[in-house]
């Protein structure tokens, strides 16, 4: 084995359950090689409630994956959802210094700076700062602008940002396994990262994320990130809704909602029932089916609506041409692809998983915590190659002639 | 505009949140993994300062009690010298070049010093010496082949002969057979300097070695007359002069073919086979002239000796009447 490999644990600790997956990062790949998974406590909406209760579930399901994976988590890459994460845009314009106009290192560092300068409210922490393409004199430029010749560079960021305490909160939950967090990655962007290919990024796709607590989306336009949000809203809440309605616990609400629930009403018959246990047990009841399917279906339309109202202006289905990818537990709602697209007049499909996934792993309630990891390890890659560029002998020479 | 001029102040971001927890707040695993890490690092440290130690150790062994070390790796006394030799130098020139004393262990040898005795000797042109267990000192060497010789003086000393090798190297010449020394030709004209006790290679030499050679090998009746070979006028002329037993002097020119130079010799001599005119001089150095020059006849028995006539040979063997003084050069 390489001195140079690390195993690295992608953790999600979502509302209803949480996942840890160990990979084996050899600085050019990574293989994943050991799967835990724990139901949640103490985490309601993806915010930790109850610290003891979820630091047992959550070193539960690590030590679960490093026996799994048979090694030692040497660091962990945190997945972070929950309805304080927020999010804004910001841009900034500069004009080029140089007489000629060509664009060089330094403006971009100093609009990139500006862009990226905007005070928080207190209690407020960026978790990410997404740069959207730069623009030279309007002209989008999808890679470094450097060497262009133009008079004005624009670049803009979104940034996410939520409640520091909260984020300390998860942090410290993986800090009591005495395991340092090494990336943070939004849920939205992980499994957007996981279920939307670089083209359809390229060409605008919106990626939804239905957890037990909340949905995350992510909108990519020109292959970037474009807006991010999570609405305190998800599966549980379905359930919830069944629990209501028709007077049930929550544990026969699920039960009814994974059997019969639908995002569409498909039932015409009013008189149609189905039971709720189906096993002829003493005390088993019957429901109406429609009334299930209207139930879940209204919750389904709301949720997506949401999001739409959420997205406002920036969705627009001519410039989505990727459509809508559904994707996390809540996805797996019958119809709700075909409830999708109704909302957002857009194709809409059920996520899926890249091929080199193993089959264990293809399941949508997984592809967060693997979106974690891979969106975490090019994060990593790519924050370590910036500081080998910047600290290079021929970069500080030239800067310090640049200087003077 | 300067990086200091347009400093902004940065947003607080997720990773200013600090990581440290205490080990109360840490789950048991948490803190099981603390120890084990803790562990760890005291066990690095742990084997870093024993590394330490032992070498410390060790150093101090050995400067205090030096022989400590050997003892360890002590062998049998040498009990048998082995040579092997390309040339004629045997078994008591090697005992006693290397000179080991009767109780040395094998081990206890230093064989760069003993290589360098061996190598002191200039009739060994390499040597190569090893061990062989258990009590075995094996020598290979090569050795130089005198292809001339020259009696050297140096001082008010006696004249000693010297042995001369092809690459101009001079030695004392230990065990060759002394008729195959007598038909060696003596060498004139060259300048012996001895540098640290050695004397230098005299220059010029391989292009005589070739013409010796090449005569030799060629015509073995001219060979056997040649006495002398001058190096005087090689350097400035390029020239090489042979006097013959008989008192003929012959040039050859160093640039020039010899084995025509020597056929053209065989056939002057060979064409001038006439008594009362014997050649005195023959000059092949001149490309295709050559220039001869001839004497008047030896006196017949009971005559006197003309003062124009060579002198009588010498027998094989004797000394010259010429020595050539060894010049010290000293080293700063």
């Amino acid at each position: 084995m390489s001195s140079k490999t690390t195993f690295i644990g992608a953790v999600e600790i979502g509302t209803s359950k949480i996942i840890a997956l160990v990979g084996e990062y050899t600085g050019r790949e990574v293989v994943i090689i050991g799967c835990g998974e724990c139901s949640a406590r103490g985490v309601i909406k993806g915010s930790v409630v109850d610290y003891r209760a979820a630091t047992e579930c959550t070193q539960a399901a690590l030590e679960i994956a490093e026996r799994d994976a048979n090694e030692r988590i040497d660091h962990v890459f945190l997945a972070q959802t929950g309805g304080h994460l927020d999010g804004f845009y910001n841009e900034a314009t500069v004009n080029v210094k140089a007489a000629d106009n060509m664009i060089e290192a330094d403006d971009i560092l100093r609009v990139c700076e500006l862009a990226k300068s905007k005070e928080l409210p207190l209690g407020r922490m960026v978790v990410h700062n997404i740069r959207r393409p730069f623009r030279v004199d309007g002209r989008l430029v999808p890679t470094s602008p450097e060497h262009l010749v133009g008079q004005k560079l624009e670049v803009g960021y979104w940034t996410v940002h939520g409640q520091e305490q909260r984020l300390a909160d998860n942090i410290h939950v993986i800090r009591g396994f005495n395991l340092e967090v090494r990336e943070l990655v939004i849920s939205s962007l992980a499994s957007g990262h996981m279920v939307t290919s670089m083209e359809e990024r390229q060409n605008g796709v919106l990626a939804i994320d239905i957890g037990a607590g909340t949905t995350d989306y992510v909108l990519y336009r020109n292959g970037a990130p474009h807006t991010t949000g999570v609405v305190a809203v998800g599966g549980a809440h379905f359930t919830n809704d069944l629990s209501i309605g028709l007077r049930l616990t929550e544990v026969q609400a699920e039960k009814l909602k994974l059997r019969f629930g639908r995002a569409l009403v498909q039932s015409r018959d009013r008189n149609e029932k189905v039971w709720l246990d189906g096993n002829f047990s003493i005390g088993d009841r019957q429901f109406p089916r429609q009334a299930i399917e209207t139930i879940t279906a209204a919750r389904a339309w709301e949720l997506l609506e949401v999001v739409r109202k959420r997205l406002g202006q920036s969705f627009a289905p001519e410039s989505c041409a990727g459509g809508v990818v559904l994707t996390g537990g809540g996805a797996k709602l019958p119809a709700l692809a075909e409830c999708a697209a109704q909302v957002f007049s857009a194709p809409a499909r059920l996520g899926e998983a890249p091929a080199y996934i193993s089959e264990n792993l293809r399941d949508p309630g997984f592809h967060t915590a693997l979106g974690t990891l891979y969106y975490g390890v090019n994060a990593l890659s790519e924050r370590s190659l910036a500081g080998r560029r910047k600290g290079t002998f021929l970069r500080n020479v030239s800067r310090l002639f640049a200087s003077t | 505009m300067s990086r200091d001029t347009h400093a902004l102040p940065e947003a607080r971001t997720w990773r200013e949140i600090p990581q440290e927890v205490g080990p109360r707040a840490m789950s048991g695993e948490g803190r099981r993994r603390l120890v084990m890490r803790a562990m760890r690092f005291t066990m690095g440290l742990l084997a870093i300062a024993l590394v330490g130690l032992a070498a410390w150790g060790a150093f101090s062994v050995l400067r205090e009690n030096p022989p400590a070390l050997p003892l360890a790796a002590r062998a049998d006394r040498v009990r048998s010298l082995v040579l092997a030799t390309d040339g004629v130098l045997d078994q008591k020139w090697l005992a006693r070049t290397l000179a080991i004393p009767a109780d040395a262990t094998l081990m206890g040898l230093d064989l760069g010093k003993l290589r360098e005795r061996v190598m002191g000797d200039p009739q060994v042109s390499s040597a190569a010496i090893v061990r062989n267990f258990p009590g075995t000192v094996s020598v290979s060497i090569s050795e130089r082949s005198p292809v001339a010789r020259l009696m050297a003086q140096s001082g008010s000393g006696a004249p000693q002969m010297l042995l001369v090798a092809r690459d101009g190297e001079a030695f004392a010449g230990t065990g060759y057979d002394p008729a195959m020394v007598s038909s060696l030709p003596w060498i004139d004209g060259v300048r012996l300097t001895r540098t640290r006790g050695r004397l230098a290679p005299i220059e010029g030499m391989k292009a005589v070695a070739d013409l010796l050679a090449t005569a030799k090998l060629e015509a073995d009746n001219l060979y056997r007359q040649w006495q002398v070979v001058s190096l005087a006028h090689l350097s400035s002329d390029g020239e090489i002069e042979v006097l013959t037993k008989d008192g003929m002097k012959v040039t050859f020119g160093a640039s020039e073919d010899y084995l025509r130079q020597i056929g053209r010799l065989d056939l002057l001599v060979d064409e001038s086979n006439d008594p009362t005119r014997p050649l005195r001089t023959v000059n092949l150095a001149l490309g295709s002239q050559v220039a001869v020059s001839y004497g008047t006849a030896a006196p017949m028995l009971g005559e006197p000796a003309a003062g124009s006539l060579p002198e009588p040979a010498k027998p094989a063997g004797a000394a010259p009447d010429f020595t050539i003084h060894i010049d010290s050069h000293r080293e700063l």
